[in-house]
């Protein structure tokens, strides 16, 4: 009997960690690529111990100007978190705090903004800025981004602030808090770890996002996702610069995910998985 | 006593319009606006190409044409295709996967880490990691094929089966995990006295995946494989940056079709009754996922 599990346990780890290399191989190989040489790069058989380079973060970073897009990706991604937490919050908290009829119609509408393609909205919006102005401008990117991570914020507070019991609401309500300063000074402290993981959310929906930047930017407002097409050259793919722009582009968005794993799930599905 | 609740309620509806204000006027400028600018739009014959097209009013013109548009048909085909190659496999792997994870409470959390990994990263990225992966030039993918004794490595996007073979395993590979994880979740919300139960009754472990697992995982299940199958309407990112839709329009999903018509041949009218139609759809298929995801939800 105890033999018979060692081996049922053999084999669920042994099915497991094959998994694991398959889901983690083309990752693990990208960034191992952007630390080879050309030579070391396209060398059969694969190569794995190389001396490690930093060129091609020089060359895609320094020489090339990926900075000023990893510049913009930033101010874009701050942005749209600013926008999204300062507008939507107040929201999730009146859905939680101060139902009405109306809700399910306005959380419909929310949830349907959430499901439709990126491609709907970035037509209107395209020739929307076209007109008064605003294509190839920050605004214009950060207004198609807060399109789509408002109503996720709003969705996920929502959630967090149902978590936080009513009666303490009440009890500041007694002691003479107005409801705006019951919000801010008690709901959204007590909401906190929910926020942090909100925020991280969006960031990464903004940081990810390439149609829309793809056809809302311009020369000087290019986000990451959106320059790295651009070191597929018809004199040839320069595959050590783009594995190094990857690289960077998805670091930080593990660490962050790895911070708010616990929310991760919930908030994927909108809520519907706790 | 009346009068006192109803003025209450109002109140709190007015507080309450207070605080959706913000939200709701921006969603209004930046959402609702360009949705309803879009159906405007697909009556008339706004292309770039054609200067004072857009004031020309032509109906339905735009809707009746997309219905003899071959590639339109095509692309419609390519991305059910897709959706459903995508969706099984990722259900499959996905219960398989919840179902192993389930049973290594030890090391679950680690496991639940790296798995995460694929659907954190940008999918433009994951689609250039195919590319590199796939690429007969670098060494990985052809060492693999010779040391399997796989027939010789070709250009596998230059195939129009194995280019869409190729987008389905990228988005399998990005979400079967997800998928295994919302499973999981479901796995953990089963009481264990289902489990003993069924075990005193003197059922198999297939008996009980069969009649116990499986149909209390039902709704869970449901949710993912609704929420998997509205997301590939999503699809761009990937399928844009390895096979840009190629070859010919072998891999040309709705999203990359709607994109060339409006951003390549600039007929914005004609993509905006396509937009349209996909927004009809799209919410159709939201209200279904809240009704049955949101369950108790929303009250």
């Amino acid at each position: 009997m105890k033999k018979n599990r060692r081996i049922k346990l053999t084999f669920i780890y042994l099915t497991l960690i094959i998994f694991l290399v398959i889901t983690l191989l083309p990752y693990v190989w990208l960034i191992i690529t952007s630390f080879k040489t050309r030579i070391d790069a396209f060398s059969i058989p694969p190569k794995l111990f190389f001396k490690a380079t930093l060129q091609n973060y020089y060359d895609a970073f320094i020489t090339k100007g990926m900075l000023s897009n990893l510049k913009n990706s930033l101010i874009v991604m701050l942005a749209t978190v600013g926008i999204g937490m300062a507008f939507g919050l107040p929201s999730a908290f009146a859905f939680s705090r101060f139902p009405m009829k109306k809700d399910k119609i306005l959380l419909n509408y929310l949830l349907g903004t959430r499901f439709t393609p990126f491609v709907v909205l970035a037509l209107p919006l395209y020739l929307i800025m076209s007109k008064i102005g605003l294509l190839n401008s920050f605004a214009g990117i950060i207004v198609a981004h807060v399109a789509f991570n408002l109503p996720f914020v709003v969705w996920m507070m929502k959630g967090f602030f149902d978590a936080v019991p009513k009666e303490i609401d009440e009890a500041a309500r007694i002691e003479g808090y107005s409801w705006f300063r019951v919000f801010l000074s008690i709901d959204i402290p007590l909401a906190k770890s929910g926020l942090a993981a909100t925020m991280i959310f969006c960031a990464i929906n903004s940081w990810n996002e390439f149609l829309m930047a793809l056809i809302l930017t311009g020369r000087n407002t290019v986000t990451m996702p959106v320059a790295i097409p651009g070191l597929m050259t018809p004199q040839g793919t320069l595959w050590g610069q783009i594995a190094s722009v990857g690289t960077v582009i998805t670091i930080p968005v593990l660490i962050l995910a790895i911070i708010v794993q616990k929310h991760m799930i919930s908030g994927m599905t909108m809520g519907a998985v706790k | 006593m009346f009068y006192r609740k109803k003025k209450k309620l109002k109140n709190y509806n007015s507080l309450a319009m207070c605080f959706h204000i913000p939200t709701f006027v921006t969603l209004t400028f930046i959402t609702l606006i360009p949705i309803l600018y879009t159906v405007w739009l697909s009556f008339y014959d706004y292309q770039l190409a054609n200067p004072g097209s857009e004031n020309v009013f032509v109906g339905f013109k735009n809707y009746v044409a997309l219905f003899s548009d071959t590639e339109l048909i095509h692309s419609v085909r390519i991305t059910f295709t897709f959706m459903f190659g995508a969706v099984v496999l990722e259900v499959i792997i996905g219960i398989c996967l919840a179902l192993l994870l389930n049973t290594i409470p030890k090391l679950r959390r680690l496991f639940t880490s790296l798995v995460l990994i694929p659907m954190m990263i940008a999918p433009l990225v994951i689609g250039l990691m195919f590319n590199f992966f796939i690429n007969p030039q670098f060494g990985l993918y052809v060492w693999l094929v010779q040391r399997l004794h796989l027939p010789l490595p070709t250009i596998l996007t230059d195939n129009s089966i194995t280019a869409l073979i190729v987008v389905i395993i990228m988005d399998v590979w990005e979400w079967a995990p997800y998928l295994g994880l919302v499973f999981l979740a479901g796995l953990q919300s089963i009481s264990g006295e289902y489990y003993e139960a069924a075990k005193v009754d003197g059922a198999s472990g297939r008996q009980i995946f069969r009649y116990v697992t499986l149909p209390l995982m039902k709704p869970i299940l449901t949710v993912g494989i609704l929420l998997r199958a509205m997301e590939i309407f999503k699809e761009f990112d990937k399928p844009y940056i390895l096979t840009g839709g190629g070859p010919g329009n072998a891999t040309e999903v709705i999203d990359l079709y709607t994109y060339r018509q409006a951003f390549v041949s600039f007929k914005f009218s004609y993509a905006a009754a396509i937009c349209v139609i996909l927004f009809i759809i799209l919410v159709g298929c939201g209200m279904i996922y809240q009704k049955i995801a949101m369950r108790g939800d929303g009250e």
